[in-house]
């Protein structure tokens, strides 16, 4: 966190532009404009349907966007296939997980470590170290021959973190890897993100935890029905009235305030 | 050590693969031609199977138009070889299987798209459309009088023939396995949105399973129609080749390397078993045959041998239960 704060004003990772999407009649985003700067943790909040994830469905590639430019490194990426904006760095974990079941853990991971950023470079049997290292990281070690089907939910949100983490990620989206998870994981899930931010992943958290949220994020963007409105750091977006109105309520934004505080 | 005991496991298949090898090797010694026969189309079925593992079984799209490419093979084999350039069998054989290969990336690029029942009906659709082409295209394929090929009454040359391709399907299936392209079938089998987002390209990897699986139809094709002599769309173009390969598959473990052999070998033998006993009743017996199997063992036979060596080194327990979970996995509530 440090860093992003000595380093300002930072690099812009990614540039989104005027980003609409429509459903039939249903705008879920309209005209949203997002910087993630290069180093930084950007908190998501918002209500649910506020657009989080086809916000991050447009970017990741599997939802095209009705209108608006994405820019990844300075490049276009916003009519690329899915696997080839995986390739150049960008990963992200699903909210209603997507482990490959009827593989094991190591397996999984291994997978992402083959085909994503770093994959090019590698064998089949490197990418299975690399996946030793992400296990180990995560603590997922004890579970590297257990089937994914078998898995916990705790221990499969960390799978879909190891398996986004494993293509060595530039730019990492985490829909909500801690819902469902209890205090003890929840404290645990901070440690691990901050530690991957570290480690020089930039990250894009979307979260209703909002202690986890405030606790770990640089900069927080508050979406409500598809408009950007708020953007800024956990302070001022707290004190915001539209964003007491719209999502957190009087008595939350005391109770996150009081979050920030500890912190 | 982790890695230990998938190298054991993989010690004693290659010990029992080899003896079985060197069996099938000196087998002709010992039987009739027509025993010999019932071998060879063994073997053939056994092909067919391994290319239907590769887009049915690892990639997970239940393809339901392989015969298309089988008949594919038989055509361009037979055509090449009674043209004016008199091509010999075995250039006639790879010139089908490389065309059929091409035509299953053309039909696999729009077909692929689509997911589960829809990409199953549309597989028949295509296999359909060939027989359709077969009959109706006199100039080339002479319509559905079919054509005649050169006589080769050697059945030998059948069955090593075929052997060896066999022999070269289970080295190819192992290779692909063990490479990027053997993941990247497996994990779009997985979750293929998942599969996207890791980076894989799903789109060209589908369509190499389903040119891979059309290969090795179109070689069963084309060994065929060589030895069967004469071929018509109605014989070659028979879903009844489509459902044998893929219960073949199933029986033995869709997915793994030997399940496709091995379940071509079971239903060969039960075929004949059945057969022989219950002349009228034949598909009757074998349907249900095959039903038991579906519902008991959804995973197949290499599964259960695979853990039963576990068992005997007491890794494991045998536990009827096992089976019953197998139904309840497959249950739809």
């Amino acid at each position: 966190m440090e860093a992003a704060a000595s380093n300002a004003p930072a690099e812009v990772l990614l540039q989104a532009r005027a980003v609409t999407k429509r459903f039939g009649g249903v705008a879920a985003l309209q005209g949203v404009d997002l910087d993630i700067r290069k180093g930084e943790i950007l908190g998501v909040i918002g209500p649910n349907g506020a657009g989080k994830t086809t916000f991050v469905n447009c970017i990741s590639g599997l939802d095209r966007p009705t209108s608006g430019t994405i820019l990844f490194k300075g490049r276009e990426i916003t009519k690329m296939p899915s696997y080839a904006i995986g390739r150049l760095g960008l990963a992200r974990t699903f909210q209603v997980v997507k482990p490959l079941r009827q593989l094991n853990v190591i397996d999984n991971v291994a997978i992402g470590a083959m085909f994503g950023a770093g994959g090019k470079r590698r064998t089949t049997g490197q990418a299975r170290e690399r996946a030793e290292q992400v296990l180990e990281q995560l603590g997922l070690k004890h579970r590297r021959e257990h089937l994914a089907a078998d898995l916990t939910l705790p221990d499969l949100k960390r799978l879909e973190l190891a398996k986004a983490l494993a293509m060595d990620p530039e730019l990492l989206f985490l829909d909500e890897v801690m819902a469902g998870l209890n205090p003890t994981e929840v404290e645990r899930a901070m440690q691990m993100i901050e530690a991957i931010n570290r480690a020089g992943v930039t990250l894009f958290v979307i979260e209703h935890v909002m202690k986890a949220i405030m606790g770990i994020s640089d900069r927080i963007v508050v979406l409500h029905f598809g408009k950007k409105i708020a953007e800024g750091d956990p302070g001022q977006v707290i004190e915001n009235p539209q964003v007491i109105e719209a999502y957190l309520g009087e008595r939350f934004a005391k109770r996150a305030k009081s979050a920030l505080h500890k912190k | 050590m982790p890695e230990q005991r998938p190298t054991l496991r993989q010690w004693i298949g290659l010990t029992v693969t080899g003896l079985v090898l060197i069996g099938m090797l000196i087998l002709p010694g010992y039987q009739s031609p027509y025993d010999l026969l019932t071998y060879t189309r063994f073997l053939v079925l056994a092909l067919m199977a391994q290319g239907w593992n590769l887009i049915g079984g690892f990639t997970g799209y239940a393809a339901f138009g392989n015969v298309g490419f089988f008949g594919v093979g038989a055509y361009t084999t037979g055509l090449l070889m009674l043209s004016k350039w008199h091509v010999p069998f075995f250039p006639a054989l790879f010139s089908g299987a490389v065309l059929a290969g091409l035509i299953a990336v053309l039909i696999g690029l729009p077909v692929l798209r689509l997911k589960g029942h829809y990409f199953a009906i549309a597989t028949l659709g295509v296999a359909e459309a060939f027989r359709q082409i077969a009959d109706t295209w006199d100039s080339v394929t002479q319509g559905s009088t079919g054509i005649d090929l050169p006589v080769r009454t050697d059945g030998e040359f059948f069955y090593y023939s075929a052997l060896a391709f066999v022999v070269l399907g289970i080295l190819v299936t192992i290779a692909l396995k063990r490479s990027k392209i053997g993941y990247a079938w497996v994990a779009i089998r997985g979750d293929q949105e998942a599969a996207k987002m890791l980076g894989i390209n799903t789109t060209a990897m589908k369509v190499l399973a389903f040119a891979f699986s059309a290969v090795f139809a179109a070689i069963a094709g084309g060994l065929t129609a060589y030895q069967n002599i004469h071929v018509t769309p109605g014989d070659f173009f028979q879903l009844e080749y489509t459902l044998q390969m893929i219960i073949a598959t199933i029986i033995g473990g869709t997915g793994t390397i030997l399940g496709p052999v091995l379940g071509a070998g079971v239903y060969q033998l039960l075929s004949t078993y059945v057969w022989t006993r219950f002349l009228e009743l034949h598909p009757t017996v074998l349907g249900f045959i095959i039903i038991v199997f579906i519902i008991f063992l959804p995973r197949g036979l290499m599964p259960v041998l695979t853990g039963s060596i576990d068992v005997l080194r007491g890794r494991r327990r045998f536990r009827w239960q096992a089976l019953l979970a197998n139904v309840r996995a497959h249950r739809v509530t």
